[in-house]
């Protein structure tokens, strides 16, 4: 264990913080909704305590097992991000199907997903290492598995989520033997798409305006960019200080979630900020010193493909906090509140600390 | 080979989300850095509320520290709406302590603004009022001081001073002119609300307005008193359309007093209509001056030594052909053969267009300019005119021949007695200025100090001196006379004006004025007095106006003990005049030796003794021939 000491103690500050904040940014809608200044942080506090228990439990787990498992666990997923889509099953949460509601507790099959096809990448590119650099025999296969997937959580929609499994497993075509010009057609033919998309429904126009120039809707789609931006920019470099937010009185709607950021910046400033990035930068690196030293080509794409996965989505979820991407709705992992986000991250960890135990 | 391959693309990926992550972090720098002043603010705008408290304006004072506008001390009520939860009773609560309408507190306790102050039922309370709405301690509920502008003098100097707005923002005059030093910077209590509107129990932040600036005058307040009421004088007696007195010290062109009617009360300047308060006549109204301009054309001719003023002769037939034009004196018949200092003192038309022949035009405008003629002087009030001149391509011989005795063009008052000051001091034009420093309202520090500006010399020492001799003469013998005070030196010329209107001359219409000065052999104050139309009076300027100045001299001398002077110019008397005759000090002197010096007198002893012990009036002055000379005797 003392060889992954480099990866459990950076998800610990991360996720104990995590929860710190989660209690920060939520006390006072969290007393005003329920009366109850910690009705968030009990809920969190309990999906901690469970996500390190499923840590400790998959770092005991031989990883060599999901390789074997690879193409139930893709079906299973497959069945799961179909059923939610069933009304009745499903339930809908912030104009999205996307929940599984367990009591208070709800689940985003989505966020499951991830690992799932990550698992099942890893297990495709360590299989097909002389076809990947044939297009046809090599990727078109598995770019049509992710598109299917990719359409499943469309349906939903959560745009975010979906962004966050596409570009993890594209990360992951990276690092394999694919050719690097595949990417200039994969570019060449994303920009088509999108441009397509804008012809086809001339709101995204405004919608990009929006985000460049949230001061030109104020009210509308500019608003949450514009409340994020007022607790990020007095904030200043050392911040207001743990617990003293303004906007969280009531100003950002849902602190505790996917703007949950912009609080941490209010209240501890642009150094807090560093410190904070330095910490995700640090994980990512042991866990790819963990991906570069592993013999087993399994083990190497599936480590890279869950780290990746979770800093590409801290990346994306920060840009959006502040400004530079338009609101997609993905979670900061370790911080947001949400069971779902959390366990699998915490849960990515857990099979990244297993697979770490087998390097030589 | 292969893994060396993957092992290149994973370290790269961790370059790329290296350089992503610094991206991020410059983003952030430049919001928690560059932007955040801007943002606090944008933000502290949605969050806090401020409860403006009104700076203190600085006092205006006159030179002397007299205070003509000061700050007076009320308090409002004020209610921010969001705060207040239970509307309806704090409404009715609130109601009943201001003796009002539960509607009339209920329809600023229910508006939808950030704001509101209660007005008018909540505004100026008294102490005991006020607590008690203190004491209700409810949210949203707040007393704030604030601070109105109160003028003591009420009327006096208000078209100097001006006057301020409903914020405490000045609008006319000197409290328009010098805002930005007495508006000081008003303060607030910042308190924080919550996005839905409740009270944050943040700290309240505090800004203690900042009092402005203390401005002291160039004006002397006794002095300006003294206009006022010889001002209010003329108004009952003689009834003009307007009138104006203005005083300046000659050396500097700093402003002593300045006034005019109709006027105002800054403190209530709603209750008149906007042109009696607008127009500040000694520097905003423009006439023809009239022979008081005719100062100017004696200084360029003797600074160019066209004439000796005693020697040289000219005879006025009673009028004088230009061209075709024929220019009348005003005293019919003519005043025959003249020296120059005779025309000077007789204001002789016909002698002061030979004056402006012998010039020629280019010279006389050239004077004009230089005297500052046709140009806003620069003084520091607004509203000011520049007159008009002819211009030097169209003056022909009729244009110039006018303008030598002030006809057909127009000057302001200010321009007037600026040029004439010039005239009599020396020959040094100066920029007119009305505020005298700029003071700390804590430490009376002095930030700005006004000193007299020249702009340049514009005749000579020795020219002036002339000027100054002749203009005594026109007191003691000639069109002056009415101004003439006994023992002391006044020097001064009249000036009878005909208004014009849409291009021609009013029939029985004019502005009279006198412009003189005091003492006339070094002039500390130059005295302008216009009345326009007055009416049941003969219209010449030495019969209304010249007795005007003569009453504020007197004054002045009695505020100021000017001491009495022996050696003033006598004056020449009609057989109307009564004469003055110098009486002796006999105080010490046995009562035998001095009948005959007292033989002019009616002499009235009390005692039996042989000396004189007091007299009465006292020695060394003039007194009316043959008046009662009271001698005390041992």
């Amino acid at each position: 264990m003392v060889k992954n000491i480099g990866i459990i103690i950076p998800t610990i500050i991360l996720t104990l913080f995590g929860l710190l904040m989660v209690y920060s940014s939520s006390n006072i809608w969290s007393e005003y909704k329920f009366n109850d200044s910690f009705h968030y942080l009990r809920h969190q506090s309990i999906f901690v305590v469970i996500g390190f228990v499923i840590m400790y439990i998959l770092s005991k787990i031989d990883y060599k097992m999901y390789y074997k498992k690879a193409n139930w666990i893709l079906l299973i997923c497959f069945l799961l991000l179909g059923l939610v889509l069933i009304p009745g099953i499903g339930i809908i949460r912030n104009g999205s199907r996307s929940w599984f509601g367990i009591g208070a507790f709800g689940i985003q099959p989505s966020e499951f997903a991830k690992i799932c096809l990550i698992i099942f990448m890893a297990k495709y590119l360590s299989n097909n290492v002389k076809d990947m650099s044939d297009f046809k025999k090599g990727a078109l296969p598995i770019l049509i598995v992710i598109f299917i997937f990719f359409g499943l959580i469309m349906l939903e929609p959560d745009f975010g989520t979906g962004m966050v499994i596409v570009i993890s497993l594209i990360g992951m075509l990276f690092v394999s033997n694919i050719k690097l010009n595949f990417f200039a057609y994969t570019g060449v033919a994303g920009l088509i798409g999108m441009v397509g998309l804008i012809i086809a429904a001339p709101y995204r126009v405004a919608r990009i305006v929006s985000y460049l120039n949230p001061w030109s809707d104020p009210l509308g789609s500019g608003f949450q960019i514009i409340q994020s931006l007022y607790a990020i920019g007095p904030g200043g470099l050392f911040g207001l200080g743990l617990g003293n937010s303004i906007q969280k009185h009531f100003y950002l709607p849902e602190p505790q979630t996917d703007f949950i950021f912009a609080i941490i910046s209010e209240e501890f400033g642009f150094l807090g900020i560093i410190i904070l990035a330095g910490l995700y930068l640090y994980l990512f690196y042991k866990v790819l010193k963990i991906s570069a030293n592993i013999n087993d080509l399994f083990g190497k794409y599936l480590s890279f493909g869950l780290i990746f996965g979770i800093i590409f989505q801290t990346v994306l979820n920060i840009s959006v906090v502040i400004g530079l991407l338009p609101v997609t709705g993905v979670t900061l992992p370790f911080f947001s509140y949400g069971g779902s986000s959390l366990l699998v991250s915490l849960a990515s960890i857990g099979i990244i600390l297993n697979i770490g135990k087998n390097v030589k | 080979m292969f893994y060396y391959k993957i092992q290149k693309r994973l370290y790269l990926t961790f370059v790329i989300l290296l350089l992503i992550f610094l991206a991020i972090i410059l983003r952030l720098f430049y919001i928690q850095v560059f932007k955040t002043k801007s943002l606090n603010e944008l933000a502290s705008n949605l969050w806090s509320r401020n409860l403006p408290i009104l700076a203190d304006r600085g006092l205006i004072t006159d030179r002397n520290g007299i205070i003509l506008a000061e700050n007076i001390t009320t308090t409002s009520l004020v209610v921010i709406p969001n705060q207040i939860k239970n509307k309806e009773k704090v409404s009715e609560d609130i109601a009943k302590i201001l003796n009002t309408d539960y509607l009339n507190i209920y329809k600023f306790v229910s508006k939808r603004s950030s704001i509101e102050r209660v007005h008018p039922v909540g505004r100026g309370l008294s102490y005991d009022v006020a607590e008690k709405i203190n004491n209700l301690n409810y949210d949203g509920v707040y007393l704030v001081k604030e601070s109105k502008r109160y003028y003591p003098y009420e009327t006096m100097l208000s078209h100097v001073l001006g006057y301020v707005g409903i914020d405490n923002q000045g609008l006319s005059g000197i409290e328009l002119e010098y805002d930005k030093y007495l508006k000081g910077n008003d303060g607030a209590i910042k308190y924080f609300s919550d996005g839905k509107g409740n009270r944050l129990d943040l700290s309240e932040v505090y800004t203690e307005p900042v009092k402005g600036n203390n401005l002291a005058l160039t004006i002397d307040a006794k002095i300006q008193e003294m206009v006022e009421r010889e001002l209010d004088n003329v108004m009952i007696s003689l009834n003009p359309d307007q009138a104006l007195v203005l005083i300046m010290n000659p050396n500097t062109s700093e402003v002593i007093a300045m006034s005019s009617r109709p006027n105002f009360d800054s403190n209530n300047y709603q209750d008149y209509d906007i042109e009696t308060i607008n127009r500040n006549l000694p520097i905003w109204g423009t006439y023809e001056p009239g022979s008081t301009f005719k100062i100017i054309t004696l200084a360029a001719s003797l600074e160019e030594k066209t004439i000796n003023l005693f020697e040289d002769h000219f005879y006025d037939s009673g009028s004088v052909t230009v061209e075709s034009a024929r220019i009348k004196c005003w005293k019919s018949g003519g005043h025959g053969s003249q020296t120059y200092l005779e025309v000077v003192q007789n204001s002789c038309n016909p002698g002061f267009v030979s004056l402006g022949q012998k010039l020629g035009t280019n010279l006389l405008y050239d004077y004009l300019i230089k005297f500052g003629f046709g140009t806003k002087t620069g003084i520091d009030l607004n509203g000011e005119s520049s007159g008009i001149l002819f211009k030097l391509d169209q003056m022909g011989p009729i244009e110039t021949a006018t303008t030598a005795f002030g006809q057909g063009i127009s000057v302001t008052p200010l321009q007037q007695v600026r040029g004439v000051s010039a005239a009599i001091n020396g020959g040094k034009l100066h920029i007119p200025y009305i505020v005298r420093s700029i003071s700390e309202p804590e430490t009376n520090e002095v930030i700005v100090l006004n000193k007299p500006k020249l702009i340049k010399n514009v005749i000579s020492e020795e020219t002036s001196k002339l000027v100054r001799y002749a203009l005594e003469t026109v007191v003691a013998h000639g069109t002056g006379r009415n101004s003439y005070i006994e023992n002391y030196r006044v020097g001064g010329k009249t000036g009878t004006a005909q208004k014009v209107k849409d291009g021609v001359y009013m029939v029985g219409n004019y502005i009279l004025s006198f412009i003189g000065f005091f003492p006339a052999d070094k002039p500390d104050y130059i005295i302008y007095v216009a009345v326009d139309n007055p009416k049941g009076i003969t219209q010449y300027g030495g019969t209304v106006s010249a007795p005007v100045a003569k009453n504020i001299i007197l004054s002045i001398i009695d505020y100021l003990h000017y001491k009495p002077i022996k050696n003033e110019l006598q004056k020449e008397y009609m057989w109307l005049d009564t004469k003055y005759l110098y009486l002796e000090n006999v105080v010490g002197k046995n009562v035998k030796e001095i009948k005959e010096q007292l033989k002019n007198f009616k002499i009235e002893y009390s005692g039996s003794g042989t000396n004189i012990i007091e007299q009465n009036p006292k020695g060394d002055t003039y007194v009316k021939e043959g008046s009662i000379v009271k001698l005390m005797l041992n």
